[in-house]
C-alpha cells in the first residue's frame, strides 16, 4: 500500500472510531496502535509505553492543571460582579454603552485565566442578567459573550497555548507575550462593531442611564482593584525573573486563592471542590495529549507528515492561499471537534508543513488559538455556546446565530495578522530578542 | 465488591488531586529557594513525575465523572435502543483497547524494575518508582471501563451520563472545556 492509501486508511478509521462516540483520547491511541501493528517496523507496545510516559511526565505540562485550577478558583469568587461594577460606571456615554462590558470584562479576566469557557461562564454570570434587566439587546449581549469568552486563551495565560507549545515544541513564554497585541487588536474590533451597531440600531438601545461624577466612577472601580492586582503580580512574578512561564502559573493559583481568601469565598469546601474537578478536567486532557502523541510517533514513523508537507510545498501555494486552505480546514474542523483536540489532531500533520513553508511557529500559535476560538462558537459542536445555552436556556443554534456579526469579526483579526505578522512577533521579539 | 472498586476509583482521584497540590507547592517552594540561593537542581523531574502521576491516578475518577470527551453528534439522534447498542459497542472496544493499554505499560514498567533502570536526571531513584503511579492508573481506567461495560450490558443507563446530567442540572459548567 502507499503512503496515500495508509494516510487514508487511518484517517477513515479515526472517523469512524469518533462518529460512533468512542472517547477522543483513546480513538487517537487505537488509531496510533493499528497504523503501528499493520504498518510498522517499531513493537506497538513499547512505543505507547514512550508515547504516553514522555507525553505526561513532563515539567512544561505541570502548567496546564495549575491554570485549569486558577479558573476553578476565580469562578468561585465575587470577581465577576466586582468587574461588572466597576468598568461600567465609565462606559455609560460611549456608543454601544455597556454592552462594551462584554468585551472588557471577558479582557479582564482573560489576562488571570486561561480558558475560553470559564471566562464565559465568569463573565456571564453577572453581566448578562445584569443587561437583560436594563433592556440591552438580548442578541448583541448573548453574541458579544459567547465570542468575547475566547479572549481567554488568546490572551495570556493560555491553556491552549500551553497545549500548543507542548504539541509544537515551541517556547511557552514566546506564545504568550505573542498574544497581547492580537488580544487588544480583537478587543478593538469587537468594540468598534458594537459602537456601529448601537449608532445604527438606536432604537434597540435601552434609556440612557444618570452619568456618574468622576470622583463618582473612580470610587466605582475600586472594585477591580483585586483583579488588577492579580494581573500585576503574576506579571510582576514574571518579569522579575522570580517565575518561569511555567512556574508563574502556580503563582496565579496562589494570587486566587489569596483573592478567595480575602473576599471569604474561601471555604474548605471550596477549596477541595475547586481541586477535584481542576484535576479531572486536567486528567481529560492529558489523556487526550497521550493519545495524541502516540498516534503522532506513529505518523513520523510511516513518513505521512513529511511526505504531505513535501507534496503541500511542491504545489507552490502562495503563503497566503496555504493560510486560507488552513484557515478553511480549521473552521470545519472546528465545527465539530473541541478546540484542544483540533490542535493535537492536526500538529503532527500540520507543524512540518507550516515549518516546510517557512512560518514562524509562534506567529501560528496564534493563528491557531484564532481558530479555537472560532471552533468554540461554531455548531454544532462549540463549548461556549454550550456554556451560554445552560445559562441562558436558549438552544445553541440560536447563540450561534447571534454570533455570527463577532464571528466576521474573529476573521477580519485573522487576515489582519495574516496581512502584518508583525503584531504577533514584535512583542516577543522586543523583549526576549529574535528567535534564532 | 463493586461499591469497593468505586472507592477504589475515587481514593485513586484523591491521590491524583494531592498530586496537583503538591506540584502547586513544590514550584512554589522551588522559586523561593532559588531567590535566597538554595540548590533546587531535580525539582523539575519531581514536577514532571508529579504531572504524569496526577494525569494516569485520575483517569478512573474522570472517567466516571463524564469528563472524558467524545463525539455525541450522530449517537444522539439515534431511538433509545440503537444508543444502547452502540454505547455498549463503545464500552466494549474501549474495554478491550484499555485493556492493553495497562498491559503494554505495566509490562514496560515492570521490565524497568527488573532491569533496575535509574532515572538520568539529577534525582537519581530506580525509575519504577516514579512510574508505579502511571501504571497503576492504566488499571484502575482499564477497571472502571470494564464495570460501566457491564453496568450498561446489564440494561443500567452509564454513570458517565448519569453524572454530567445531575452536575448540569444544578448549574455547574466548570468542568466543561
Amino acid at each position: 500500500m502507499g503512503l496515500i492509501e495508509i494516510a487514508a486508511l487511518l484517517l477513515g478509521l479515526l472517523l469512524v472510531l469518533l462518529c460512533f462516540g468512542i472517547w477522543i483520547g483513546l480513538s487517537l491511541a487505537m488509531v496510533g496502535w493499528f497504523g503501528l501493528a499493520f504498518f510498522g517496523t517499531s513493537p506497538p507496545d513499547k512505543n505507547l509505553f514512550t508515547a504516553f510516559w514522555n507525553a505526561t511526565a513532563s515539567w512544561e505540562l505541570a502548567a496546564l492543571p495549575m491554570f485549569i485550577w486558577m479558573g476553578e478558583i476565580l469562578f468561585r469568587t465575587k470577581l465577576s460582579d466586582e468587574m461588572f461594577e466597576g468598568l461600567s460606571p465609565w462606559l455609560r456615554r460611549i456608543p454601544g454603552r455597556l454592552l462594551h462590558v462584554n468585551i472588557l470584562a471577558c479582557g479582564l479576566f482573560g489576562s488571570v485565566s486561561g480558558s475560553s469557557a470559564a471566562t464565559t461562564a465568569t463573565v456571564a454570570k453577572v453581566a448578562l442578567p445584569e443587561l437583560l434587566r436594563r433592556g440591552y439587546d438580548e442578541k448583541v449581549a448573548i453574541g458579544s459573550l459567547a465570542t468575547a469568552g475566547g479572549l481567554g486563551i488568546l490572551i495570556p495565560p493560555s491553556i491552549t497555548m500551553v497545549v500548543y507549545a507542548v504539541a509544537a515544541d515551541a517556547s511557552i513564554i514566546r506564545i504568550f507575550l505573542a498574544g497581547f497585541l492580537p488580544g487588544f487588536l480583537l478587543m478593538g474590533i469587537f468594540s468598534i462593531y458594537i459602537g456601529v451597531w448601537a449608532i445604527r440600531n438606536p432604537d434597540k438601545m435601552p434609556p440612557i442611564e444618570p452619568a456618574m461624577s468622576f470622583r463618582q466612577k473612580i470610587y466605582a472601580s475600586r472594585r477591580l482593584i483585586p483583579v488588577c492586582l492579580l494581573i500585576g503580580f503574576i506579571t510582576w512574578v514574571l518579569i522579575a525573573g522570580i517565575a518561569t512561564a511555567t512556574e508563574c502559573a502556580a503563582y496565579g493559583v496562589l494570587g486566587s486563592l489569596a483573592i478567595a481568601w480575602w473576599s471569604k469565598m474561601l471555604t474548605w469546601e471550596n477549596f477541595w471542590t475547586g481541586l477535584m474537578s481542576s484535576t479531572r478536567v486536567s486528567c481529560m486532557i492529558m489523556f487526550i495529549l497521550a493519545g495524541a502523541k502516540y498516534l503522532s510517533l506513529t505518523m513520523a514513523f510511516t513518513g505521512i507528515p513529511i511526505a504531505l508537507a513535501e507534496w503541500v510545498s511542491s504545489l507552490n501555494l502562495s503563503p497566503y492561499s496555504l493560510i486560507m486552505v488552513l484557515s478553511v480546514v480549521y473552521i470545519l474542523l472546528g465545527t465539530a471537534l473541541d478546540g484542544i483536540s483540533m490542535i493535537v489532531l492536526t500538529a503532527a500533520v500540520v507543524l512540518p508543513m507550516i515549518k516546510k513553508a517557512g512560518f514562524d511557529l509562534v506567529w501560528f500559535g496564534i493563528f491557531i488559538v484564532l481558530m479555537v476560538e472560532i471552533a468554540e462558537i461554531t455548531p454544532p459542536v462549540g463549548f461556549n455556546l454550550f456554556v451560554l445555552q445552560n445559562m441562558t436556556g436558549k438552544d445553541s443554534n440560536t447563540i450561534a446565530r447571534a454570533s455570527i456579526p463577532f464571528f466576521f469579526c474573529l476573521i477580519a483579526c485573522v487576515i489582519a495578522l495574516t496581512v502584518f505578522p508583525e503584531i504577533v512577533t514584535w512583542l516577543p521579539d522586543f523583549v526576549m530578542g529574535k528567535e534564532q | 465488591m463493586r461499591k469497593k472498586l468505586i472507592r477504589l476509583f475515587d481514593f485513586a482521584g484523591v491521590l491524583a488531586a494531592l498530586c496537583v497540590l503538591a506540584i502547586f507547592v513544590v514550584m512554589i517552594a522551588t522559586t523561593i529557594m532559588r531567590e535566597i540561593g538554595v540548590k533546587t537542581g531535580g525539582s523539575d523531574d519531581v514536577v514532571a513525575w508529579l504531572t504524569a502521576s496526577a494525569a494516569f491516578l485520575g483517569l478512573a475518577a474522570t472517567f466516571r465523572h463524564g469528563d472524558f470527551v467524545r463525539m455525541s453528534l450522530i449517537t444522539e439522534k439515534l431511538s433509545p435502543a440503537w444508543k444502547q447498542r452502540i454505547e455498549i459497542f463503545c464500552l466494549v472496544v474501549a474495554t478491550a483497547f484499555t485493556g492493553y493499554i495497562a498491559y503494554s505499560i505495566c509490562r514496560f514498567v515492570y521490565e524497568s524494575y527488573e532491569f533496575n533502570d535509574y532515572a538520568n536526571g539529577l534525582v537519581a531513584i530506580p525509575l519504577w518508582i516514579p512510574q508505579a503511579p502511571f501504571a497503576f492508573g492504566t488499571i484502575l481506567l482499564f477497571l472502571a471501563v470494564a464495570d460501566q461495560t457491564w453496568h450498561v450490558i446489564s440494561g443500567f443507563e452509564p454513570d458517565y451520563v448519569v453524572a454530567v446530567r445531575e452536575r448540569h442540572a444544578r448549574g455547574d459548567f466548570s468542568e466543561d472545556m
